[in-house]
């Protein structure tokens, strides 16, 4: 990441968020999206790799994070900036627009056959696909992961681990519960998809 | 969406007159076969043309009386034919099958009417599901129930719809519970006297469990058990209900239920005299416990974990219409591996409860592990049949095969344990405390039994379950409920370098000896049917679909699936021939292959 470039992001999300609240000042969901694509992009890749695909992924999933960044359950300075004046239906709206865009494809490199083998072996530990499912596409409220930033995942399960992320204390057991060469492999195995 | 063939349409398509048709479609024993009748639901055990009810019967004995394909012409079972879905995913579908329609659902709670002679698609329902789907071990459907000329499902997202039968078209639909509460459904309703029950997924979840019954032509609500009392502390237990010793710390459960009932500065903020809203049938007390607080004193904060204290019902409540009692079982406690937020008995989780059909009402309870930090719930449905007491006599009893490994037998009068049968698979360091590190118990959290049903032979006096042995750790880990998303308190983890396995295990029931087992290479889940050909069937994670003699375990016919076969078969016949059918596509919890298949099988 380059701090030209999150400076970008940062100040873009932190202006728009900081004028009006984006339920006031928007109209249309075009308009109320716009701020998320300062950082999750135009076009759903991501202006950073440690930020996440939205695009495409489970509309139920994006609301609780939403909701959760509201509440403050889950944080990050610019998303509990941007959330603290959504309303539910603004997040519900929102939720579903993402959803229903396609997902962007990163290219990123698949796994090794030993990250794979190693992958596998922690999903029989702790049946990580017993909630993202087959292929790890994710339902409902249960994210897609398949396809997703390196870089985010890996932070992701490494604040899972260390419970900065406290929003789902399940993932964090499992986090704790998985050695952390597994954890790496699993998350080259997922970018990989 | 293909659309709705009528029964003279599809005997047209055959060439064959309508009159005769409809006469050979209408050769059953009971009812109007244009509907499903309350004479026929009551009847299910001996009808053997229809299977109507998710476990065969009311009683849920997965007895079919059919012995058309028996042991003498089992080898020759082959395919008739086999109806791929458009879902694949996990499918544990109980097909139900009305005159020559087969009811099928899958993942995602969707529907497909079937021609039970030929396989062909006579409707699909999708579900128009909300954001929010909530699940513990996978989006799964396990069926639909039928009543009168409607189909009824649980949807993902905690609605329960009502179908027109020969359309798909959807009548009515109602909201059973909040999903963003964390509650869900999987399991298969029952209907029974115009009276739609229906438990709740979400013991994973911080809910509040409950059984509900709703009205089966409007969809409105008769009466709600919540399946966790506001007083559900019990009798401090030190035991389960089989002796063990929990190494529960009672001392420590009682000083934290002490310091939750002191009001902190927030709870002065209460309204004084709010009543739960949920609490609309209170269990009367009974001999094991004490009687639940019906006051309507504002309680602390802290005190009110009655409400995220899980117990969901998985699968279906039996039926007795004669003393018009229903008999289910209640799930584990939440989170599932930590008990410090939870202290006392955690009454009525992992127990076999009976309620009054009619009103809802508290008749008798058995809990099998109180305070349970194992998340070794109880999820078979329990079963209705005939059994011997402790002097011999045949009383009314009831059967459920537990996560433990073992199948318990009670006196249906009152819900007591009669006896329990020997350990179906390995049991070692039972009941040792998770540690943050994780230790090692066996059975692993899937069991022994999970939600798999048993079957029964009532004349052979066996019950025959499909269990796993699953090696595990439990680790524990203290978090608040994180509003609708998994609360487990910890991890369970299958310890890679220990094998597992499986089995298929008959029980004598008036005894509790083991008659027969039948190893498995794979941990078993999905379900067995027992047939009056001296027959089980059974499936398995590998894609093997089995028949074994009831009487020796004997293997006797296998077919491989091409997806793993976890769900529970049905049989029925069409135009006097016997089918076999069941579900190919894998499951989500064990991870086995994923495939779409329906398979029926007969024999020429």
């Amino acid at each position: 990441m380059t701090v030209r470039r999150l400076g970008t992001c940062l100040s873009a999300a932190l202006l728009v968020s900081a004028v009006l609240p984006v339920s006031v000042r928007a109209d249309t969901i075009d308009e109320k999206a716009a701020v998320c694509s300062s950082c999750h992009g135009e076009k759903g890749v991501p202006t950073e790799k440690n930020i996440p695909i939205i695009w495409g992924q489970q509309e139920g999933y994006l609301y609780l994070q939403l909701r959760d960044f509201k509440k403050g359950a889950r944080k990050n300075e610019i998303m509990n900036g941007i959330a603290e004046s959504l309303e539910k239906d603004d997040m519900k709206e929102l939720a579903a627009y993402f959803a229903a865009k396609s997902w962007p494809n990163l290219d990123q490199a698949s796994a090794s056959d030993a990250d794979v083998a190693a992958a596998k072996t922690a999903n029989s530990a702790v049946g990580c696909s017993a909630c993202h499912l087959d292929h790890f596409q994710g339902t409902g409220t249960v994210p897609r992961l398949s396809g997703q930033s390196h870089e985010y995942l890996t932070k992701t399960l490494a604040e899972f681990r260390s419970g900065e992320r406290a929003n789902n204390p399940g993932m964090t057991s499992l986090a704790q519960a998985t050695p952390e060469p597994d954890l790496k492999a699993m998350e080259a195995y997922l970018a990989g998809l | 969406m293909k659309k709705l063939v009528t029964a003279l349409l599809c005997s047209a398509a055959l060439g064959m007159p309508a009159v005769q048709a409809q006469e050979i479609k209408s050769a059953t024993k009971f009812g109007d076969m244009s509907t499903v009748s309350q004479d026929m639901l009551n009847r299910a055990a001996t009808d053997s043309q229809n299977f109507l009810q998710t476990n065969g019967d009311y009683a849920q004995q997965r007895f079919y009386p059919n012995r058309q394909i028996n042991t003498t012409n089992v080898s020759k079972l082959r395919p008739a034919w086999i109806f791929q879905t458009e879902v694949k995913e996990s499918l544990e579908t109980s097909p139900i099958v009305v005159n020559g329609t087969m009811f099928v659902t899958t993942s995602f709670s969707q529907v497909y009417a079937l021609n039970a002679r030929t396989g062909e698609e006579l409707w699909h329902y999708v579900p128009k599901m909300g954001p929010i789907t909530t699940f513990c071990c996978g989006p799964n459907n396990r069926g639909v129930a039928v009543s009168d000329n409607m189909v009824y499902l649980g949807t993902l997202d905690s609605q329960l719809v009502a179908l027109d039968a020969r359309s798909g078209k959807v009548m009515w639909k109602t909201e059973i519970a909040d999903p963003e509460e964390g509650y869900s459904e999987t399991m298969a309703p029952t209907v029974v006297d115009n009276k739609v029950l229906i438990g709740t997924n979400g013991g994973e979840y911080g809910i509040r469990g409950f059984m509900k019954a709703f009205d089966a032509k409007t969809g409105k609500l008769i009466w709600t058990f919540n399946t966790v009392p506001e007083n559900s502390v019990g009798v401090w237990a030190e035991k389960d209900a089989t002796g063990k010793d929990l190494h529960r710390d009672i001392a420590a459960e009682k000083a934290t239920l002490a310091a939750m009932m002191q009001p902190a500065p927030g709870d002065q903020k209460q309204k004084s005299g709010a009543v739960d809203p949920a609490a609309k049938v209170v269990p009367v007390a009974d001999k094991t416990g004490p009687a639940p607080s019906t006051s309507a004193a504002p309680q602390p904060k802290a005190a009110q974990f009655y409400k995220t204290l899980g117990g969901g019902i998985w699968q279906n409540p039996a039926v007795d219409l004669e003393s018009r009692r229903i008999y289910f079982v209640v799930g584990n406690p939440s989170p599932d591996l930590d008990g410090s937020q939870r202290p006392g008995d955690n009454l009525y989780t992992d127990s076999l409860v009976s309620l009054d059909l009619d009103t809802g009402k508290y008749v008798c309870h058995l809990q099998y592990i109180p305070h349970d930090v194992w998340d070794f719930d109880a999820v078979s449905p329990p079963v209705i049949t005939k059994v011997a007491d402790k002097d011999g006599k045949p009383i009314k009893g009831v059967l459920h095969a537990g996560k433990t490994g073992y199948v318990y037998v009670h006196d249906a009068k009152d819900c007591s344990l009669v006896r329990y049968s020997e350990p179906m698979v390995p049991q070692e360091n039972m009941w040792t405390l998770p540690t943050k590190e994780g230790v090692r118990m066996l059975p692993g959290a899937n069991g022994g039994v999970e939600w798999s049903p048993l079957a029964t032979d009532p004349n052979r006096g066996l019950a025959y379950a499909i269990n796993l042995h699953q090696p595990m750790t439990y680790q524990v880990q203290n978090s608040a409920y994180p509003d609708g998303k998994l609360w487990l308190g910890g991890a369970f983890k299958v310890i890679p370098s220990e094998e597992q396995w499986g089995n298929i295990t008959a029980v004598d029931y008036n005894t509790g000896k083991i008659r027969w087992q039948v190893k498995t290479p794979q941990p078993m889940i999905g379900g067995i049917l027992a047939t009056a050909g001296g027959l089980v069937f059974a499936g398995e994670g590998n894609g093997l679909f089995k028949a074994y003699d009831s009487e020796s375990g004997s293997p006797l016919w296998s077919f491989q699936a091409g997806a793993g076969v976890n769900a529970p078969p049905s049989s029925y016949s069409v135009e006097g021939k016997q089918y076999i059918v069941v579900g190919a596509g894998g499951n989500t919890q064990l991870d086995y292959k994923r495939g779409n298949s329906i398979i029926a099988f007969t024999v020429d």
